[in-house]
């Protein structure tokens, strides 16, 4: 979090920030930490910390700029910080593919699988769940941004500290593990995922 | 991109340079390329199946992920709570 101090809001400012700009984001900061944690109680503790910290820091908010990408940044760091620090979950799940994928920032974009647009169209909304949250949380994080956050590479670099170019080619990674999960629920449910067959 | 490639108005089946292609389909999909892509993004999708089928997955799965993720209410007393907190270091 920035520690330039722009200039000190009144109480009343602060308070109409907080309720007008900070506040509206409960609902996706909660699912994104519920998406972080699987849990219900962690997430809310994730949430409310960050809210604390959005209030005390609130002179480095500069009034107008993106309020959701300000916070989420505080709800990322929090989690990375103090969440996986004292959870007593070891982080190992789904190490290897992280390991496998990170030793580069360069991608060769090609086709990966035979899944089709179609069986992905059919598919449940548990199913897609279920594919994303067994990503390795780096990978998982990048979608829930993208694709259900709508935040732009530019604001995702910001909230994740990384360069764009990272944040490109770590979102095509984790689709393309996302497609290999789903064309596996796709095979198991008899989709036709390859017409040439 | 030769004429010659399309002559009957067929997409052709082999992509000529699909690293590059694809690339570029995901960050149009993403909203990174704005007016400059769709020009781009008509010619690919019209002479190019590899192209159009890339783009066409890659939709399907931003569009799913958008509309079917299981969504979690925020528990109604949250925002009571952190405004309980908020009154205690004011
Ligand atoms: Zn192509």
């Amino acid at each position: 979090m920035s520690e330039v101090q722009r200039r000190k809001y009144s109480q009343e400012e602060k308070n109409a920030i907080f309720d007008g700009e900070f506040m509206p984001h409960i609902d996706s900061m909660y699912n994104f930490g519920y998406r972080l944690t699987f849990d219900e109680d962690d997430a809310k503790d994730l949430v409310q910390d960050t809210y604390l910290k959005a209030y005390r820091f609130i002179n480095s908010f500069e009034q107008g700029t993106n309020a959701k990408a300000w916070l989420f940044r505080i709800l990322k760091n929090s989690f990375i910080n103090e969440y996986r620090k004292k959870s007593k979950q070891p982080a190992k799940v789904d190490y290897q593919e992280v390991e496998t994928y990170y030793n580069s920032d360069d991608v060769h974009y090609q086709t990966t699988s035979d899944l089709r647009a179609e069986s992905v169209k059919d598919m449940l909304g548990d199913e897609i769940s279920n594919a994303l949250n067994s990503l390795a949380v780096d990978f998982r994080t990048v979608i829930i941004l993208c694709d259900l956050e709508g935040f732009t590479y530019e604001e995702m670099a910001k909230i994740l500290d990384i360069p764009i170019g990272t944040v490109r080619s770590r979102l095509h990674r984790a689709r393309n593990l996302l497609k290999e999960k789903l064309q596996g629920y796709a095979h198991n449910m008899g989709y036709n995922t390859d017409e040439e067959d | 991109m030769e004429m010659n490639d399309n002559p009957s108005g067929e997409r052709k089946k082999q992509c000529s340079d699909e690293s590059k292609c694809f690339e570029l389909l995901e960050s149009i999909l993403d909203g990174e390329l704005q007016d400059s892509g769709k020009e781009v993004l008509k010619e690919k999708l019209a002479k190019c199946q590899p192209c159009f089928e890339h783009y066409h997955l890659e939709q399907a799965i931003r569009d799913v992920l958008k509309t079917k993720c299981t969504k979690h209410a925020v528990p109604t007393e949250l925002a009571d709570r952190i405004r309980e907190k908020i009154q205690d270091i004011i």
